[in-house]
């Protein structure tokens, strides 16, 4: 896939409220990529445990080539929305944990913002980690606002998985609190927990000088808390929409048996399960990270059905 | 509309003469090599260079041509053009007849290596190929596949004529049979017209077919290793395809070692998805398999 990065990507912010809690929304389109590619969806790109929203996908490291996923697809001509989840970012600080069902109703907030604004009543998603619990437990809420739904860095029940049994080590520490903190050691453990290689070297620094900046340094552990003890979150026989499930060779967060164990499940026949390797956990900023655009451009972009 | 430029050639595999037929873009620069490896019931020509009156885009040579690849196909031993000799041209056969015409598309390109789809028996054709000669196959895409062959709806009902398969190296097929093809899992997803433009091309070369890969697919199932795949692999199942289970494929899937791997269903397809209403869905995902971007690390993760 040749690409570009488009010259005239407009940003802008706007807000979700659900009950007291402020939710940051951010939005980037190409006028230009939009009038050469008509008809091109909205996309919503829902974070995970670690990152807010535009540290995931809207980092900024020109130096070392496109690492803003919204860049990358705005430039292709998509509406592209992501948005803070409580807890995270921009978003409202509050002393909930901001656990995977908070997430839906987070979403389900920034849908009718999104309506108003872009006209979309409906978005293809996408969901890295704990986001894909996010964006699937949400489209099996919600199935009218999902057009299509990739799930990035998936786990189902967990079964086997050695990072959530790692993770489980620690289960009393992210009950104490609803907070950890989140900083350069911090990234460099989850950029180094599965494979070193992956991702360039200074990711941690970069990362975490992002997180700063979009007002974080600290996250909630509600979704560290739902993948050690309350797995499965997403319930796949619910799932009416097209799915594109996207397998990182190295990824720890699941065992190949458990992801496909979901895959089989689906009901829509419409249904893709690819595994890449030179990637691990988080496939948006990895190094072949490139591979990975290739493969969700080319399941948004695929044809119609001609026969109904 | 593009130019086509295209030729036959003539492997030789024991002093069997098969034929080959390329189709590429008509200028002579060097593109990657595809080659389509047919099936049990009809030839490389007839079904992957169809054309349908009337109707556009038929022909699977030419659109991937059009994408800019050099398009390679065969007839196995029994089947179109080739010599029709009295061996029912089982699964296995096809490793050295695929062999011998890879030496003809090196000699003629350069390139010793190529990217393989094969459907149905010829999905077998194409994997075992595949597990005997691994630097020949630089990507491997399997459609219409099945791996043990449990439970699959169409297998059962050929096994029911196992004798028949067995008792002799050929079967006659007819325009009767052809239709069968494309109605047999599910009516509607191919268009009218299709299986009559199929029976015109082959039943002009004889009416006959080779009866080892139904023999072998009721028999001798597995015949494919998926651990001895080295290259990336896209299995593509056609929705309403019953010469497999799901189960079955994805035990398949599960069992490959190599990490870059696909597997599509395709809504709206049945068993020659390439010949289906739908077939610009599996055009869609077989060029992005072919046309993924390279890694640019040298890891060796």
């Amino acid at each position: 896939m040749a690409f570009e990065t488009a010259p005239d990507i407009e940003a802008q912010e706007h807000w979700a409220k659900r009950g007291d809690i402020d939710l940051y929304i951010f939005r980037k389109f190409s006028p230009s990529a939009q009038a050469a590619n008509p008809g091109r969806p909205a996309l919503m790109l829902v974070h995970g445990s670690s990152f807010s929203a535009r540290t995931a996908y809207d980092l900024e490291a020109q130096e070392f080539g496109e690492y803003s996923l919204m860049n990358v697809f705005a430039s292709l001509g998509y509406d592209v929305w992501t948005m803070d989840h409580e807890g995270y970012g921009k978003s409202s600080r509050t002393d909930g944990f901001s656990y995977i069902r908070d997430g839906v109703a987070d979403l389900e907030a920034a849908l009718p913002v999104i309506e108003k604004i872009s006209g979309h009543k409906s978005a293809c998603f996408f969901g890295s980690s704990s986001g894909a619990l996010r964006a699937g437990a949400f489209a099996n809420a919600n199935p009218q606002r999902v057009d299509k739904l990739v799930l990035a860095a998936l786990v189902w029940t967990g079964e086997g998985s050695p990072s959530l049994i790692k993770r489980a080590e620690r289960i009393d520490e992210w009950k104490a609190s609803n907070r950890r903190t989140v900083d350069e050691a911090a990234y460099e453990g989850i950029f180094s927990r599965d494979v070193t290689g992956l991702t360039i070297p200074e990711l941690p620094k970069l990362a975490a000088a992002a997180e700063m900046a979009n007002g974080g340094g600290s996250v909630p552990n509600g979704t560290y808390i739902d993948m050690c003890i309350n797995l499965p979150a997403v319930d796949p026989t619910k799932i009416e929409c097209p799915v594109l499930i996207f397998r990182g060779d190295h990824d720890g967060i699941a065992t190949d048996e458990d992801v496909l164990g979901f895959y089989s499940a689906l009901p829509n026949k419409d249904k893709q399960i690819i595994m890449m390797s030179g990637q691990a956990h988080n496939t948006t900023i990895g190094i072949n990270r490139h591979r990975f655009w290739h493969v969700l451009h080319d399941f948004l972009t695929l044809p119609a059905r001609i026969d109904q | 509309m593009a130019n086509f430029r295209e030729k036959d050639y003539w492997a030789d595999n024991e002093g069997v003469k098969l034929f080959l037929f390329r189709k590429r873009l008509d200028d002579d620069r060097k593109r990657p090599i595809f080659f389509l490896v047919h099936g049990s019931s009809f030839s490389g020509p007839g079904g992957f260079d169809l054309h349908v009156p009337g109707k556009p885009d038929y022909s699977l040579m030419e659109k991937f041509a059009g994408y800019g690849f050099d398009v390679w196909t065969m007839d196995h031993d029994g089947y179109g053009r080739s010599d029709r000799t009295d061996g029912n041209s089982a699964v296995m056969n096809a490793v050295p007849e695929l062999e011998a015409a890879m030496k003809i598309v090196e000699a003629e390109t350069g390139q010793p290596s190529a990217a393989f789809y094969g459907s149905s028996s010829g999905a077998l054709r194409a994997a075992v190929y595949a597990e005997a000669h691994p630097g020949r196959v630089t990507k491997l895409i399997l459609d219409a596949f099945v791996y043990t062959g449990k439970n699959a709806p169409t297998l059962i009902e050929r096994a029911k004529k196992l004798d028949q398969w067995t008792s002799s190296n050929t079967r006659k097929i007819d325009r009767d049979f052809v239709h069968s093809i494309f109605t047999r899992d599910k009516p509607g997803t191919s268009e009218d017209g299709v299986a009559d433009a199929l029976a015109n091309y082959e039943l002009a070369l004889g009416d006959t077919v080779p009866t080892g890969t139904y023999a072998d697919m009721c028999q001798k199932l597995p015949l494919c290793d998926p651990k001895k795949i080295k290259c990336p692999v896209q299995i593509i199942r056609g929705e309403h395809d019953g010469v497999a289970t799901e189960e079955d494929l994805l035990n398949y899937y599960n069992a490959l070692e190599v990490r870059d791997k696909q597997f599509i269903i395709i809504p709206g397809q049945a068993h020659v998805s390439y010949l289906g209403v739908n077939r610009a869905r599996f055009w869609h995902v077989v060029r992005s398999f072919l046309e993924m971007p390279e890694r640019v690390d040298d890891s060796g993760l």
